[in-house]
């Protein structure tokens, strides 16, 4: 038994600085905070720097002949700008407040105004033909280098409303093809800005009374729990049952697909029979399983470390209830050990990566199953479906993880039980696992199908 | 002291396929012992079940006196036919991570490699990857996995194959130094003259079937030679001479050296002497016997008919051409 245990931590450290000592993974490991690190630092800048500012004409068929003026008004550069930094500023509001300071007044946020579209208002008489002026719309560009960008027809009950109804007229909006998106929201909340004007005016009511009547301040909730109070953040809250899932998923692709395609490998290059005339079939794949099981183990802690530093230097670090760590911990060790098992049987199973191909379409499909049904559980963790989702391995470790990071987890006992199943399952896979295992190192040819394992572990 | 190793009616089927047939085989301790046959006759099929990665059908097996290799693993060293290594790592990480596999501690292991590699001709490569090494360098490694740990039994399955003369020659060495050692040596090879060179006793598999288990000495006793090549002092003495001495039956000349098979039963010591006494001789000598002689003449016997015979004795002799050349 010493032996065996020996034997196992042997091949698991082995197969640990195999995997870890090579350039691949390092890479890897860094592969994931670059690709964030460029969705958030580089992507903003390329997306709005240098961007030419939209020059062009909107030409306004005002009915009411109260609206064209505030329009003219609303769609000057200075008012566009003033709205972007607005509606940034309401962007942020959910934000922590470190970065919203930080964001606030900085390049970063000019960059995110941008240059605002250079437009020219055209007002056509109310009688005009509205079909030349869509024809208008269609025209090339004018020689002075001014685009067509929109027709506005502002309704004659716009500002006041029909006589015996309670209800005012809108507006009509034409626009050319290939319009950019950000400038026809611009024209909505421009039109809309000045429609208001007009009918507080011709109401005579006083514009600042009625926002400030209109004016109610999103508060920020707090959570209370039996350990204290903690602000509630709710993108937070929507996003940790992702991530916690996310993490789990990432952290068994890591371990399985190495152990995998290392199996194949020693498979393929032969060193299989060397290695079973020292250790057993058995102490092989435990020794696998557990040296993979430690190169998850680190990326995960690495990745848990860097959002723990996240979110402690955003002082948001309260939000996170520790126990969460220690739950994603252990439903990873059992998620990992039933995959873990299946992806080293199929590695031993077949001759080369090609033929895993066909047995892991199935494992990807469990691995990626959770992603599915993510939203629906986040939505409601303790629906019916979701309570059921959480007992039936392999996913019941992904959707009780979603539950436990949702705003309200489960009862303990729900948790345990979870385990309880979890373990189990990975037990009976496991077993299953082992004996294909065996079977299949020295099994050179045919490439196996799902029937051929069965009989393969039948007869083990 | 019980045997090394010992098989008892040792049976295996692949399906349909019958690999091994009522195998019965005792090798003592210290012994050296060759398997030999052609390819496909049983001998790898063999091998895996001694060392537990197969196990027999029906038929009992002991290794070292325990039931199975799987108790006695860390006394067996072990060079399988189908043998690789880990093409990413170094050779010394590869040696002190088998050696460590078979029991030996960290410290040991690594002392142990450099010097194994000095001995075996591959002074330099310890801090190289295996894939930067040739096949031949390879083999020799792997090799040195194998007796790392100084095992009490030494299993090699095939050893020669792929080899050139030079690398055949340092492995032949190093494993008549295992022998040596005190040892207990099997090795398999499809080539019979490396039996032959080498081994004290040799056990011939045939279609899954022990053909023949003798000492080698024994062997020559056995299958009495019955050719000599006589060789005249003088280039024009008169060949009547030979064919008439008592015991002769024919004489055939090639290139100035004569060859003289016997009267079956006649005693080869007792011919020599009277052909040297008829004509004055350069050299006598007893033709050496070859075990693909002995191999193809127990085969004929058996109830084969002339063309498997025949397709038997190409195939040997080819395959031992080919390692000789």
């Amino acid at each position: 038994m010493k032996q065996s245990m020996r034997r196992i931590g042997l091949v698991a450290g082995r197969e640990f600085l195999a995997a870890v000592m090579n350039k691949g993974f390092v890479i890897g490991l860094l592969i994931m905070p670059a690709i964030i690190a460029i969705l958030v630092v580089v992507f903003p800048r390329l997306l709005n720097r240098n961007v030419p500012a939209v020059r062009g004409e909107v030409a306004v068929i005002d009915m009411t002949g109260q609206v064209a003026g505030g329009l003219r008004a609303a769609l000057t550069p200075e008012a566009i700008a003033a709205r972007r930094r607005d509606s940034a500023a309401r962007a942020l509001q959910n934000a922590p407040g470190v970065v919203r300071d930080a964001a606030t007044n900085t390049p970063a946020m000019e960059r995110a105004i941008g240059t605002p579209p250079q437009l020219t208002i055209v007002e056509r008489p109310a009688s005009t033909d509205l079909q030349r002026e869509k024809q208008w719309l269609t025209e090339t560009v004018a020689a002075d280098g001014l685009r067509h960008l929109a027709v506005i027809v502002v309704q004659p009950d716009a500002v006041q409303a029909a006589p015996g109804s309670t209800k005012y007229g809108s507006y009509e909006l034409f626009i050319p093809q290939n319009i950019d998106a950000r400038l026809e929201t611009e024209l909505y909340d421009a039109i809309r800005e000045s429609l208001v004007s007009a009918r507080i005016q011709a109401h005579n009511l006083n514009r600042q009374e009625v926002e400030a009547v209109m004016n109610v301040r999103r508060a920020a909730s707090v959570t209370v729990a039996v350990g204290g109070e903690r602000q509630t953040n709710l993108a937070f809250n929507q996003a940790l049952p992702f991530v916690f899932a996310g993490l789990l998923v990432f952290g068994i692709m890591i371990g399985g697909q190495t152990l995998l395609t290392q199996t194949v490998e020693e498979k393929s290059n032969r060193v299989i029979e060397v290695l079973l005339s020292a250790v057993s079939p058995i102490e092989l794949m435990a020794g696998k399983i557990l040296g993979q099981m430690a190169v998850s183990m680190l990326v995960l802690a690495l990745y848990i470390g860097i959002g723990l530093f996240a979110l402690m230097s955003f002082a948001m670090i309260g939000l996170l209830d520790p126990i969460l760590i220690l739950y994603l911990v252990l439903f990873f060790l059992i998620s990992y050990l039933l995959f873990a098992a299946v992806f080293s049987a199929v590695g031993a199973a077949v001759n080369e990566m090609r033929e895993a191909q066909s047995l892991m379409t199935p494992v990807m499909l469990m691995l990626m199953a959770p992603w599915m049904f993510a939203t629906v559980i986040g939505r409601e963790p303790n629906s019916t479906f979701s309570v059921a989702l959480s007992f039936i391995p392999p996913v019941n470790t992904f959707a009780m993880m979603i539950r436990l990071g949702s705003a309200t987890p489960p009862p303990t006992w729900q948790v345990l039980a979870t385990m309880l199943v979890g373990l189990a399952a990975a037990c009976v896979v496991t077993w299953f696992a082992a004996k294909v295992f065996k079977v299949g190192l020295l099994m050179h040819g045919k490439a196996p199908n799902m029937a051929t394992l069965i009989r393969w572990a039948r007869a083990a | 002291m019980q045997p090394a190793l010992e098989l008892k009616r040792v049976r295996k089927t692949f399906g349909t396929t019958v690999a091994v047939e009522g195998m019965d085989l005792v090798v003592p301790r210290g012994a050296l012992y060759g398997v030999i046959g052609p390819n496909g006759a049983g001998k790898t099929t063999c091998i895996r079940m001694i060392m537990s990665i197969l196990f027999p059908d029906s038929g009992e097996l002991s290794v070292l006196g325990r039931r199975s290799a799987l108790e006695a693993k860390d006394r067996i060293g072990y060079l399988p036919e189908e043998r690789g290594v880990y093409r990413k790592m170094k050779v010394g990480a590869f040696l002190i991570y088998m050696a460590q596999l078979k029991g030996l501690s960290a410290e040991d292991a690594a002392s142990r490699a450099p010097k194994l590699l000095q001995e075996i001709g591959l002074p330099d490569v310890e801090g190289k990857r295996c894939e930067d090494l040739s096949k031949g360098m390879l083999q020799r490694v792997q090799f040195l996995g194998a007796i790392i740990h100084q095992p009490d039994l030494l299993i090699l399955d095939e050893p020669f194959s792929g080899q050139d003369p030079v690398s055949v020659r340092i492995l032949r060495e190093q494993i008549l130094r295992e022998h040596r050692r005190g040892a207990t040596v099997l090795l398999s090879t499809h080539v019979m003259a490396h039996a032959e060179e080498m081994c004290q006793h040799v056990v011939m598999i045939h279609q899954g079937r022990k053909v023949l288990d003798e000492a080698m000495s024994g062997l020559r006793r056995q299958f009495d030679p019955q050719t000599v090549y006589f060789e005249p002092l003088e280039a024009n003495a008169n060949p009547s001479g030979l064919s008439n001495v008592a015991g002769v039956a024919r004489v055939e000349s090639v290139d100035g050296t004569y060859r003289i098979t016997l009267v079956p039963g006649t005693d080869p010591a007792i011919v020599m002497a009277r052909l040297a006494a008829a004509v004055a001789p350069a050299r006598v000598e007893l033709a050496r016997l070859r075990l693909e002689d002995v191999f193809v003449r127990i085969v004929a016997d058996g109830p084969h008919g002339d063309a498997v015979t025949r397709a038997l004795r190409a195939s040997v002799t080819a395959s031992s051409e080919g390692a000789l050349a």
